[in-house]
């Protein structure tokens, strides 16, 4: 009963929190600095600058109109509530992963896990300015949402059992897949089927490199510490593909414009979901409500093509959130 | 009494046992990276010492030139990290059409960054051999090279055996950074282990760490057999 | 012909002209002993000749041939002249015979076995020949520098410079490698010899000649020379050296 209570008086905020979104997301990708540099240069630079680019963040922007107050009320004691009346709330994403969580020259993270950590954050009535983000590199998911370092985290999270033991997920709200990545002009690789001979490039020691083993025996395997080699190395043509999530290789596209595409269909599943602390499960009902209706009025349509879109045009239907009981 | 202690040890070699699993059933992936940071190391080092002591004979020639090449090649390479030295090679040449497979990239790599190791080891080894061997044997007519062949390189390695031993050593670790680059060697392995095996991280490792010791003791113990022998006195 | 001559040799180490304007030549068979005090330009003379050490100006011939630069042609003009040093400077590395080969077999081509025969044969000559397969380090200073002797005599040179090849040793080992130099010299070598061995310069040499700060101030016979030095210099000197 108090859920539908809720709900219904949550609808009349987005309104004004869209127009919060829009601008935050114009400012973002207006003046957006970013330029593909080419090949050895960049992983050169990536190298040299990898640590002290990590250091320059945190300053903040707060030229960003306020979001609009909002009318909408929460259940005493609940997260929406504490967050609320605290307007603020700290975000864990990715810092380094190209068109989901990648931080710009101005030190902000912008990508499509952002722009869904925005539709959240908009609908508990915090103003753009006071949502702080931080870095969660694979590693340190769980811990930041079990120390409560951070209120949620929107970072290519993969729901799974495991994790599912000690955080709880809302969403799905995006399924990547591992898949293959080959040169713009390749015509003889087609998918995983396809790759009998021809060289393939993982990440040493990743999940998707023992999964190619597997699914494609007779291809040759070639390993690297980062997928930007991988990328390099396909480029100059001393390998024919490589795979990992369909997310990555977005990423890796993106960095290079009209040099690569994706074939084949995924051959795994990565369903992205957000994590919050175990047991909230107020929290993440809330969070699944917004999902919702973000995939419905539009929202989740303008984060996708301000972000993936750009590389990937074609929308894939958004997910059914998973409503588990735990 | 007695049964608590033997409860204790059971309880530790199953602990034990149930890692090592991770290992000894992966024992021919094991043995394929421990294969393959063997060949690294020896394909390299060879390189290196025929390389690295051509190098030191430029820098302590008679001619301008050479002696100056020998320094700039010295001073840039041993002041790049490996890891540029990886990129430069495996990235940037393919840029050029030069174009070889990740393990003779990766041989490339460690050979141009130790070659420059070798040649400051040698250079000082000849450094500390007495001028005036080099003296008669020219006074005996013999050439530069045959001066430096017959007469100073062999009493300038019997003082650089141990710090070449510690060029090799740092060669034999330094393999590692291929993983990152194309080759799967023993760290290669070991990372890919590891994630198979994400409870036994520990054991995979320790393993990783032992093929790493066996490699460099046994260079440790060829490297002390050489100094003896090259010390001991004939008849 | 003349073996070897120097004309208006001169030699600078920076400031220091360690040669002023040396004129010298010494004939086939002859035996040259250069004698002055210490810093006079004596083993730099010597040194010149084999071209260890270049001149700044003038010239040096040696069997009518200017000397050649440095490189081939200056090793083969090298290895007809046998050179002992003051610290002996053999191969540390090899045994005695192996020092003695290495030059014949090296540079002269000459086959192993022959090599060693000869070798064995010099050593003989010079009273080591029990030492042939010891290393350096095991022999005394007066059987190293006999060994050295024989080394430089193993390439058949046509002319032998001491560079003060006694100055190294014990009081009690000068005299068994002045008894090889001297038999050497009354064998009809050809010497140029640096010495302080004033006994030495005037019983084996032919002349004498007298350095003092990088000049070469007289060449006469060693019996005129002792007898009545034409410079003070030389007079102060005999007098300090031969008080003792």
């Amino acid at each position: 009963m108090r859920m539908s209570l809720t709900r219904s008086k949550r609808r009349t905020a987005p309104t004004d929190a869209i127009d919060a979104t829009d601008s935050t997301t114009r400012a973002a990708s207006g003046s957006r600095p970013r330029r593909p540099l080419r090949g050895a240069a960049l992983l050169l630079a990536a190298a040299l600058a990898g640590s002290l680019a990590l250091s320059a963040c945190g300053d903040d922007d707060s030229s960003d109109e306020p979001a609009a107050a909002t009318a909408t009320t929460f259940p005493a004691g609940s997260t929406m509530a504490k967050l609320q009346s605290a307007s603020t709330i700290t975000v864990g994403t990715k810092f380094d992963q190209p068109l989901f969580g990648l931080k710009n020259l101005r030190g902000e993270p912008e990508g499509f896990d952002v722009e869904i950590a925005r539709i959240i954050t908009d609908a508990l009535g915090i103003p753009a300015d006071k949502v702080k983000f931080v870095e969660t590199v694979s590693a340190n998911r769980e811990p930041f949402i079990e120390q409560h370092r951070v209120d949620l985290v929107v970072a290519t999270y993969t729901i799974n059992d495991k994790r599912k033991q000690v955080v709880d997920f809302a969403g799905p709200y995006y399924v990547a897949g591992q898949t293959l990545m080959v040169r713009a002009g390749e015509t003889a690789i087609t998918g995983k089927d396809t790759l009998a001979g021809k060289k393939v490039c993982s990440v040493s020691g990743s999940t998707p490199a023992e999964r190619i083993r597997t699914q494609a025996p007779d291809a040759e395997l070639t390993l690297f510490d980062v997928y930007s080699k991988c990328a390099e190395a396909l480029k100059a043509g001393q390998v024919d593909a490589v795979t990992t999530d369909n997310a990555i290789l977005l990423g890796l596209m993106d960095s290079d414009p009209g040099a690569f595409k994706l074939v084949g269909e995924p051959f795994s599943t990565e369903p992205y979901g957000i994590g919050i602390a175990k047991g909230d499960d107020e929290f993440r009902t809330f969070i699944n409500d917004t999902l919702e209706a973000a995939y419905t009025d539009g929202r989740y349509e303008t984060a996708y093509k301000d972000t993936i879109g750009k590389v990937e045009p074609d929308m894939p239907t958004p997910p059914a959130v998973d409503r588990y009981t735990s | 009494m007695a049964g608590r202690p033997e409860q204790r040890s059971e309880h530790r070699a199953d602990y034990g046992w149930s890692h090592i699993d991770a290992v000894l059933d992966n024992l021919d992936i094991f043995r394929e990276g421990f294969v393959q940071t063997l060949r690294l190391s020896l394909f390299a080092a060879v390189s290196a010492l025929i390389l690295g002591t051509g190098l030191a004979a430029m820098r302590v020639s008679p001619v301008p030139p050479l002696r100056w090449a020998g320094t700039a090649y010295v001073e840039t390479v041993r002041n790049t990290p490996l890891t540029i030295v990886f990129f430069f090679v495996v990235f940037v040449l393919p840029q050029v059409d030069i174009v070889f497979s990740y393990f003779t990239f990766a041989v490339m790599a460690l050979t141009i960054y130790h070659t420059a190791l070798v040649c400051e080891a040698v250079r000082s080894g000849v450094n500390g051999v007495d001028a005036g061997q080099a003296e008669a044997a020219r006074a005996l007519g013999l050439t530069f090279s045959q001066t430096l062949r017959l007469v100073v390189l062999p009493q300038a390695f019997r003082n650089v055996v141990q710090p070449l031993g510690s060029v090799g050593s740092a060669l034999i670790r330094n393999t590692s950074i291929a993983a990152a680059f194309g080759v799967q060697e023993l760290t290669g392995i070991s990372q890919r282990l590891t994630t198979a095996n994400p409870g036994d991280v520990v054991a995979v490792l320790l393993a990783g760490i032992v093929c790493y010791l066996v490699l460099t003791l046994s260079l440790a113990w060829a490297v002390g057999l050489t100094e003896r022998r090259l010390t001991r006195t004939p008849r | 012909m003349p073996l070897v001559t120097l004309e208006g040799v001169s030699k600078s180490f920076g400031k220091n002209r360690v040669l002023n304007d040396i004129n010298l030549t010494v004939e086939a068979g002859e035996v040259v002993c250069v004698i002055g005090p210490s810093g006079s330009g004596k083993s730099t003379l010597c040194r010149c000749v084999n071209r260890l050490e270049t001149i700044d100006e003038g010239r040096i011939t040696f069997d009518g041939r200017p000397l050649p630069a440095e490189g081939r042609e200056l090793a083969r003009m090298r290895a007809q002249v046998g050179m002992v040093f003051q610290s002996f400077n053999l191969f540390a590395h090899r045994t005695i015979l192996d020092n003695i080969t290495l030059g014949p077999r090296r540079v002269n081509g000459v086959r192993r076995a022959e090599a060693e025969e000869k070798a064995r044969a010099l050593l003989e000559r010079v009273g080591i020949a029990d030492k042939a397969d010891r290393l350096p380090r095991q022999l005394s200073g007066g059987q190293q520098q006999r060994a050295a002797i024989a080394r430089a005599l193993a390439m058949e040179p046509k002319l032998m410079l001491f560079d003060e090849p006694t100055s190294a040793l014990d009081p009690e080992m000068i005299q068994e490698v002045l008894d090889v130099m001297r038999s050497l010299a009354a064998s009809g070598m050809t010497m140029i010899v640096v010495t302080h061995e004033m006994g030495f310069a005037r019983s084996a040499a032919d002349r004498v000649v007298f350095m003092a700060d990088g000049r070469l101030l007289e060449v006469a016979p060693p019996k005129n020379f002792f007898a009545a030095p034409a410079s003070e210099r030389a007079a102060d000197f005999l007098a300090k050296v031969l008080t003792h």
